[in-house]
């Protein structure tokens, strides 16, 4: 069997077909668990994240419609932001940073980064007009979900600071995309 | 950290919310808030969009792990128990898939029966052997097979018509009788014809309303006896 169009999965899934969302799940599942594993780093509140991921695009799947990203960028999407909103709940309940510390500098290796297809090349050349421990943090947050006390306690600099620097980032981060 | 330099422009206003919210770097508070004026402000929720489509190549650096196969049958319950017909709980995963998809399957026999009963009619001067069809399918899945109890050699032969098990698991064939408990015919070989000698005991089971079904279990077969992976193709045996 081909791999049907995860854009039509999704959007038959937005119809209610539970087929449909049965191959979705099948063919995107991995995907997203990575995901859920990566920002939570522990397996048991990983899989409840999947469950509840999965439950938010049975419910929501007809909000891809009128988002502009691709379906696999959607899902990983949806799956990012709950795993995040779990991870600040839980370090919320937590009374210090000290795990923050703990956590590895999640930058890629090379060999990570050779696994990245095409469509990432952009991305990287213009984080590598960042300074290197600017572009960390900006790929820190992205992939395991580090606050902005977390990366400041992680970089050794004032929240302020560390939000000022982010948001420099950013700008030249979107300027970079444009030209 | 380099010293900072004070001229450098930085991302401002709704557009530094959404690209934070995107990056995930907000406190829970914040990130509740945002996500609350997403629902309700399409200007903002087109810049986080925005957002989401230019960071998004960073996802591929999430490595796919396969998840257990218990969250799938979990999220289903989860969503769409209220669906399944009550079940005695000790075989609840069993039968709620069961009572679910008899129905379906059976209305689409009656298609099928037309079909093979066609092609398979014999010469009208031999003595005709009973013989039970079934369509064995579940919506949820793409594994299809038709099946084809001939009684008067004792075989089941199967076609199957899409779907195979992932590598390190295999597809195992299941005859259930009344309210008795499956009975298992055996792992079911990686071809596109079948055939399944049942044994005498087993035979017995085979009669018109019995259901065939055909689980997802670990390489080799149930470990236990029972179906412990998900029914992914079952129909009722009716009588051509």
């Amino acid at each position: 069997m081909t791999p049907p169009d995860i854009s039509k999965l999704i959007v038959r899934t937005s119809l209610r077909d539970r087929a449909a969302f049965d191959l979705l799940y099948r063919q995107t599942s991995a995907k997203l668990f990575g995901v859920c594993l990566r920002v939570l780093n522990d397996r048991a509140e990983a899989e409840e994240a999947l469950q509840e991921v999965y439950v938010k695009i049975w419910t929501k799947a007809d909000r891809f419609a009128v988002s502009d990203l691709s379906p696999i960028s959607w899902l990983v999407a949806v799956a990012r932001n709950h795993a995040i909103d779990r991870i600040r709940a839980r370090r919320m309940k937590q009374t210090g940073l000290d795990e923050a510390a703990e956590i590895a500098d999640p930058t890629p290796g090379p060999e990570a980064l050779a696994v990245a297809g095409d469509e990432s090349a952009r991305i990287h050349l213009c984080l590598d007009e960042l300074d290197a421990d600017r572009a960390a943090a900006v790929r820190g947050a992205y992939l395991v979900g580090e606050s902005y006390a977390e990366l400041a306690e992680r970089h050794g600099v004032p929240l302020n600071t560390m939000r000022t620097w982010l948001r420099r980032s950013l700008m030249k981060l979107k300027d970079c995309l444009q030209r | 950290m380099t010293p900072t330099d004070h001229h450098e422009p930085e991302l401002g206003g709704d557009e530094a919310l959404a690209a934070e919210y995107v990056l995930g770097v907000l406190p829970a508070s914040e990130r509740r808030d945002v996500a609350a004026r997403i629902e309700t402000d399409a200007a903002f929720a087109r810049l986080v969009d925005e957002w989401e489509a230019r960071l998004s190549p960073l996802g591929d650096f999430y490595a796919p792990v396969d998840a257990p196969a218990a969250i799938k049958q979990a999220l289903d319950r989860r969503l769409f128990a209220s669906a399944a017909q009550p079940v005695p709980a000790e075989r609840a995963s069993w039968w709620n898939s069961l009572g679910l998809w008899r129905g379906l399957a059976a209305a689409s026999v009656v298609a099928l029966v037309l079909v093979v009963g066609w092609n398979l009619q014999p010469p009208v001067e031999e003595a005709p052997s009973p013989r039970l069809v079934a369509s064995l399918e579940n919506p949820e899945t793409d594994v299809r097979y038709l099946a084809l109890y001939d009684e008067a050699n004792a075989t089941i032969s199967l076609s199957r018509i899409d779907g195979a098990a992932a590598a390190d698991q295999d597809f195992e064939l299941w005859v259930i009788e009344g309210d008795e408990p499956p009975a298992s015919l055996g792992v079911l070989a990686d071809g596109d014809n079948l055939e399944v000698r049942p044994s005498e005991a087993l035979r017995a089971k085979f009669a018109a309303g019995a259901v065939l079904a055909v689980s997802l279990e670990p390489k080799g077969g149930s470990p236990t006896g029972l179906p412990t992976g998900p029914v992914v193709a079952l129909g009722d045996l009716r009588s051509i």
